[in-house]
């Protein structure tokens, strides 16, 4: 049988080194758990981006791009869509889980234990880019396998962008969470916000450059996160495999993400 | 030692006040129960004494530390445990998942299959938490307060929504807690809860502290009126008795006195005299309810 332990001196509540990054190591763990012991929540996410990949590949034959210096469509349909798994796994996935964990009164709960804020939100974002990082591999494999498309020619700008986006959209998706008021409301108020920008950013067909379109959601970090995880898929000789410009829009959204988050940011349900 | 120490603490969210102006102290080892209607302010002042919610005024301190102290909350937050008035359990964990998971959270945890048997759940242990009953979710509710082996335990309401056994469960392990050492600070809307559990009982109305003592002393209990109750025996007239009879009702008479033992003595040596029986002799003190309802009258 254990006995109450024995008060010692407070100590201050910040980061205690290697036992954190273990707790750390440890909440990610849990929260992969959460995750994968929903299997239907699992196989939908992860489903998701695959079941549009095909089904869009498919239909998209030998199309080719005019002023995408002439490349197979299914070649601008993989990177896509490697984004859209990012989005889908940081954005909205992160958002809704959030929303639905605060409203349960879990959030309060977890406050109210010694697990620090900084260890649960970073658990809660390293959960999400592996999540992520598990459909990316599965689409560039189907990419590769079933539509014989090239591997991104630079491995390091693939990856930045990815971590880029992973980091910004995990961001906006803690922002997003602290915008909506119940649980009812969490999957219609984020999938909308979500797939209206999917569709006016150029997932399901390149904007052409400089059309209005593509003015109007240069505003916004989808389009731009698009094109920084196509731009190393790009085989157009000129084409730099840094997208620098895109990265910047995405990160500084990201930064707007994080600061509607910690603004915002609320432990108890809302409904109270 | 002092466990929490409150004094003339206040919130109020604009011009709504939810605790006035609240003073009481809980020592360690003792269970202080917390009592009180609806919007009283019982889980306001619980929230402000585990760091959830910033008071408006007052000192308070939870283990010898401000809760709000942001420096020393990691320190306090590994020291309490607290059952929330919400249930709140992950739906997809097992009961062992979800335990062993906020046991790793604290520094010297109580271990798993002990906090597992101490709430009664063994044969539940590898099931998920959104198959289990309501009542099977408040006591692992239960069970994640104490995991952290906390020095002091916040419980707000915890038997609300328990059947019978399930209630008479929670005041046992409730009760072991104590004997422990487990400081306890419960609110709760049942009489017998406190009567049973409590040693030290304040009662907030209207977001005040209007009483506070031991639940058998508490609003003058223990030196107020008592009733005797008793039939009168047959062939015997209200006139008979050796003492005056206050109220007869249908045969049933009832005796109101601040002195109870002269009127018991009179009244037994008389019925033996006479070979009579007092059917349904009663004695009673003010119930722990009526001097509740009596306090809080006007927040009814």
């Amino acid at each position: 049988m254990s006995s109450v332990p024995t008060s010692s001196t407070p100590t201050i509540g910040g980061f205690e080194g290697l036992s954190d990054l273990k707790l750390v190591g440890r909440q990610v763990r849990y929260e992969q758990l959460s995750f994968w012991l929903n299997p239907i929540g699992a196989a939908f996410t992860i489903g998701f981006s695959l079941v549009f990949l095909v089904l869009l590949g498919a239909s998209a034959g030998n199309s080719r791009i005019a002023y995408y210096g002439n490349i197979k469509l299914v070649q601008y349909y993989v990177p896509g869509f490697v984004a859209y798994g990012v989005m889908a796994a940081c954005f909205n996935i992160l958002a809704i889980t959030v929303v639905n964990r605060r409203e349960m009164g879990l959030l309060k709960r977890l406050r109210l234990s010694p697990l620090p804020t900084w260890a649960l939100l970073t658990a809660i974002v390293l959960s999400s880019m592996i999540i992520a990082a598990i459909q990316v591999i599965v689409l560039l494999a189907v990419g590769r396998i079933g539509f014989g498309v090239h591997p991104p020619s630079d491995v390091g700008a693939f990856v930045v962008a990815l971590l880029v986006g992973m980091v910004s959209f995990s961001a906006l998706g803690l922002g997003m969470s602290t915008l909506v008021p119940n649980q009812d409301a969490a999957g219609p108020i984020v999938s909308i916000v979500f797939f209206v920008l999917l569709f006016l950013s150029g997932l399901w067909f390149p904007l052409k450059p400089g059309s209005g379109l593509a003015q109007f959601s240069s505003y916004f970090p989808v389009h731009h996160f698009i094109s920084a995880v196509f731009a190393p898929f790009d085989i157009q000789k000129a084409a730099s495999p840094w997208a620098w410009h895109d990265l910047l829009v995405v990160a500084l959204w990201g930064v707007a993400g994080a600061i509607v988050t910690v603004r915002r940011w609320k432990w108890a349900p809302r409904r109270n | 030692m002092t466990a929490i120490s409150v004094r003339h603490l206040a919130k109020s969210y604009g011009d709504n006040v939810a605790v006035g102006d609240v003073t009481f102290e809980v020592e360690r080892g003792e269970v202080f129960a917390l009592l009180g209607p609806n919007g009283a302010g019982k889980t306001t002042t619980i929230e402000i004494l585990e760091g959830f919610r910033n008071r408006t005024s007052g000192e308070v301190e939870t283990l010898g530390v401000d809760p709000s102290d942001t420096k020393t909350q990691r320190w306090l937050r590994s020291r309490i445990g607290v059952v929330l008035q919400e249930l709140a359990v992950e739906p997809f964990y097992s009961v062992r998942q979800v335990l062993s998971r906020n046991a790793g959270y604290y520094p010297s945890p109580r271990p798993v299959e002990e906090v597992i048997d101490l709430v009664g759940l063994t044969e539940k242990s590898d099931a998920r938490v959104k198959t289990l009953s309501g009542g099977q979710q408040r006591r692992l509710d239960v069970g994640l307060g104490i995991v952290g082996n906390p020095e002091l335990l916040f419980l707000d309401e915890p038997t609300t929504g328990l059947d019978p056994s399930g209630r008479r469960a929670t005041w046992e392990l409730i009760r072991k807690l104590a004997t422990e050492g487990t400081t306890v600070l419960l609110t709760t809307h049942y009489m017998d809860e406190v009567e049973a559990l409590a040693d030290r009982v304040a009662v907030l109305s209207k977001a005040n502290i209007v009483a506070t003592g031991t639940p058998s002393s508490l609003g003058g209990r223990d030196s107020g009126m008592v009733t005797i109750r008793f039939g009168l025996p047959d062939g015997v007239e209200a006139g008979d008795l050796p003492v005056a009879a206050g109220t007869v009702v249908e045969g049933l008479v009832e005796i109101r006195t601040e002195d109870e033992l002269p009127v018991l003595h009179a009244l037994s040596g008389w019925a033996l005299e006479r070979g009579v029986r007092l059917p349904g002799l009663s004695v009673a003190r003010v119930t722990l309810e009526d001097v509740y309802l009596r306090l809080t009258r006007e927040d009814q």
